[in-house]
């Protein structure tokens, strides 16, 4: 265990802690990491990182999918937390929402580390479109104020993730694999020497602000593969998720010996002008490791989004802007020195309703 | 030993003060109620501090003008807020517990209620009112009383009503510089609700609803319990400011001809003079006559789009045709002549008027159903700080 690493691994729940072991399994080396779970089963295979959050409070049972109880264990146990912080300066924090400890204690564990400094960039999966509307709305419930915690949040539907399993122990399976292979990826660029590395420090800086995101990884080989490697980016269904523009990009490019220039140049050409319209901050890396990329080519993207207020200045003068600018135009005249006025409209079906009834239903007045 | 309670609304067209007294355990009587024109509020959001708080003193000047032609001196301090306004929002949320011993006692229903409780929200909102439901055990549900079922989870659900942070801090603050401190704000719908609902109706099917300046609340019930409740931005101003439109009239003489004139069905009363007279509002503007059934046209399209938007919101509900007790309506739109008939017609429920019952004192108010939330209001704090008490502190607020 690489303990005087100031990037700390931390898997939330019985999902976050699964990824993790995905991700140390994969990694091969010393990786500084924490599992945390309110279930003791969590820690039965003898992991020495392992915290059991509520130990007094729910006996290791784990929560039942209960939030509350989650976040009340996460803050029984926050003295606990503070002995695997030591010299932390980000923390990645791996979960899926949805459930009880990985969306409750998500959050109380990521408030707390903003209270030690530490920036936090939190990957979680959001549940299955099938799964009942109650994982649901625990999920959209607590990503809004996970998102409002964390320095960065990447949410990845897990339909998104394990788009071809027809089984659903498979899916589950393949979507908790991708996320943990992305975060495999990401790991290595920073910790692995490679030709251009991505610094710690750096990647700290460039996270603090960095709000909501969206990632995904391809792996390819043979002639052409890096023009392949960003086909398959841009259409990746993770990175479509987005409705705001990048405002900045990480890319890792990981691959043996064979990594050309000009292969580097392809992806970090292609990813700048598919999705930041050549205008966003752009960091890359690289990782030279023949053993484990011998003829292949994988690239991690992770991209970070403007935030509404910035879109919004952004978009001034665009043809939305203008239409939305005349159509307000338009209900002013029609109301003029009307109450509502300098007030927010009441929309119902796309129907402003402080324009008069009468006059959006075309009504004949007789005079 | 007698309980006095004071509650405030400053609403969109006027601010309400109402104090109430209860001996423990007995009806709650409104003692003193009064309402003046609001200043300062759009669409049941506070936009000038300075303005709704003149309102605040003006109607406390006017509660201790009536005290003293009663012959009582009462300072009030401090006063339970009626909240409403598109910003309310209602969502379901669920509390569950883990069944310790295989069979739900009453400490794993005390303890998925307080989980329900818990849930925590937004941080710019603030929590109004939470109400329980039905407890479901192992998925099974539908009951009120699951103490004995055998399973693993119970779960309990709830309705929390929560309203943006920022306006009720606005609400508090106008009181506060008029020297008022506002305790728990309540949500108009449902105080309106409690006020005029018997137990009867409330198991029968009912919906209540509270037509104010700015917006309408609405509290609908099924089973006993409330199945779903929330705000609509469209009151009765947006029906002044179409006639204002229509007939190029100044707001006031838009409210004038509502409230003198106008009728939510067209041709109502077939003897009305079938041309209205207003006078000039400027010197281009001389006086003239509109056509009535032009009025009543233009209100009429108002309502029965709202009306339409109600259904929509209780057929979501799936509870359309479950309305047995029918519609109750509330608030100072209420007073628009045919608009139980209208709500009737598109509803297809009875609908009736609805005068605060539980309570006595308002049979002297010019329009009683307009002040049915504040008296549920009333109600709401007789109810929950007679039984902690609290006594001390509300005859605290009130220096006799």
């Amino acid at each position: 265990m690489k303990r005087d690493s100031t990037m700390l691994l931390i898997g939330v729940g019985g999902a976050g802690c699964t990824m993790v072991r995905g991700i140390l399994s994969r990694f091969g080396g010393e990786l500084r990491h924490l599992l945390v779970d309110t279930d003791a089963a969590s820690g039965d295979d003898g992991q020495p990182e392992f915290l059991l959050l509520g130990a007094e409070r729910l006996s290791g049972r784990g929560t039942g999918g209960e939030i509350v109880s989650a976040r009340l264990a996460a803050e029984d146990s926050a003295s606990k937390l503070d002995e695997f912080l030591a010299g932390v300066r980000l923390a990645v924090v791996v979960a899926g929402l949805g459930g009880g400890t990985g969306s409750g204690a998500t959050l109380e564990i990521v408030k707390h580390l903003a209270t030690h400094g530490i920036v936090s960039i939190v990957m979680a999966t959001t549940p299955f479109a099938f799964e009942g509307e109650g994982r649901h709305r625990n999920s959209r419930g607590v990503a809004a104020m996970i998102s409002d915690a964390a320095n960065a949040t990447i949410l990845v539907p897990l339909d998104h993730l394990a788009g071809g399993c027809d089984e659903m122990a498979a899916a589950m399976r393949v979507g908790l694999d991708t996320l943990a292979a992305a975060a495999t990826m990401f790991w290595r660029l920073v910790e692995t020497p490679g030709y251009i590395r991505l610094d710690a420090e750096r990647l700290r800086r460039m996270v603090q602000s960095a709000g909501r995101g969206r990632f995904a990884t391809v792996c390819t080989g043979g002639p052409g593969r890096a023009e392949r490697a960003v086909e398959e980016l841009v259409r990746s269904p993770t990175l479509a998720d987005g409705t705001n523009q990048v405002r900045s990009i990480i890319c890792g490019v990981l691959a043996g010996d064979d990594l050309r220039l000009a292969e580097i140049g392809t992806v970090a050409d292609g990813l700048k002008t598919a999705f930041g319209g050549g205008k966003c901050d752009f960091e890359l890396a690289t990782v030279n490791d023949e053993q484990t990329f011998r003829g292949k080519l994988c690239v991690v993207a992770l991209m970070f989004e403007a935030p509404a207020q910035q879109q919004t200045q952004e978009k001034e003068g665009s043809r939305s802007t203008r239409k939305r600018k005349a159509a307000e135009d338009r209900r002013r005249a029609l109301i003029p020195n009307s109450p509502f006025s300098n007030s927010a409209p009441t929309i119902w079906n796309d129907e402003d309703l402080d324009v008069p009834t009468y006059l959006r239903q075309n009504i004949t007045l007789e005079f | 030993m007698t309980n006095i309670y004071a509650a405030l609304e400053i609403g969109t067209s006027r601010t309400v003060l109402a104090v109430g007294e209860a001996q423990s355990g007995q009806r709650l009587r409104v003692t003193s109620h009064a309402e003046i024109a609001s200043a300062g509020v759009r669409k049941s959001q506070i936009f000038n501090i300075a303005m709704s708080s003149q309102s605040v003193k003006s109607v406390l000047k006017e509660i201790e003008r009536n005290q003293l032609e009663k012959g009582t001196v009462i300072n009030i301090e401090n006063a339970f807020l009626v909240v409403s306004g598109q910003h309310v929002k209602a969502d379901r949320f669920q509390g569950s517990a883990q069944i310790a011993r295989r069979k739900v006692s009453a400490e794993d229903m005390e303890e998925a209620a307080r989980n329900a409780r818990a849930m925590p929200l937004p941080r710019d909102r603030e929590l109004l009112d939470i109400i329980e439901g039905n407890y479901s055990v192992d998925g099974y549900g539908g009951t009120t009383t699951p103490e004995g079922i055998s399973g693993q989870i119970i779960r309990l659900d709830t309705i929390h009503v929560h309203a943006e942070a920022n306006r009720i801090n606005d609400a508090r603050t106008a009181a506060g510089e008029a020297h008022l401190e506002l305790r728990e704000p309540l949500f108009a719908a449902t105080c309106a609700a409690d006020a005029v609902l018997s137990d009867a109706e409330r198991r029968d099917g009912s919906l209540v609803l509270d037509l104010g300046g700015g917006c309408t609340g609405y509290a609908l019930y099924a089973d006993g319990g409330l199945a779903a409740t929330g705000v609509i931005g469209v009151g009765g101003n947006h029906v002044t400011n179409d006639i204002a439109c229509a007939f190029q009239a100044t707001q006031a003489q838009a409210e004038e001809l509502k409230v003198a004139e106008a009728s939510a069905i067209v041709g109502a009363d077939p003897d009305a003079a079938p041309r209205i007279q207003i006078p000039g509002s400027s010197p281009l503007m001389e006086q003239r006559t509109i056509s009535r059934h032009a009025l009543d046209t233009v209100v009429n399209a108002r309502c029965r789009e709202l009306l339409a938007i109600i259904r929509e919101t209780v057929e979501e509900a799936g509870l359309l045709h479950r309305l047995h007790a029918g519609v109750v309506l509330t608030g100072g739109g209420a007073a628009l002549r045919g608009f139980a008939d209208l709500a009737r017609r598109e509803l297809g429920a009875d609908a009736r008027l609805g005068f605060p019952s539980q309570v006595d004192g308002l049979e002297d108010a010019a329009f009683p159903p307009s002040f049915a939330a504040i008296a549920g209001a009333l109600m709401y704090a007789h109810r929950n700080y007679e039984e902690k008490s609290l006594f001390q502190t509300i005859f605290g607020g009130f220096r006799k």
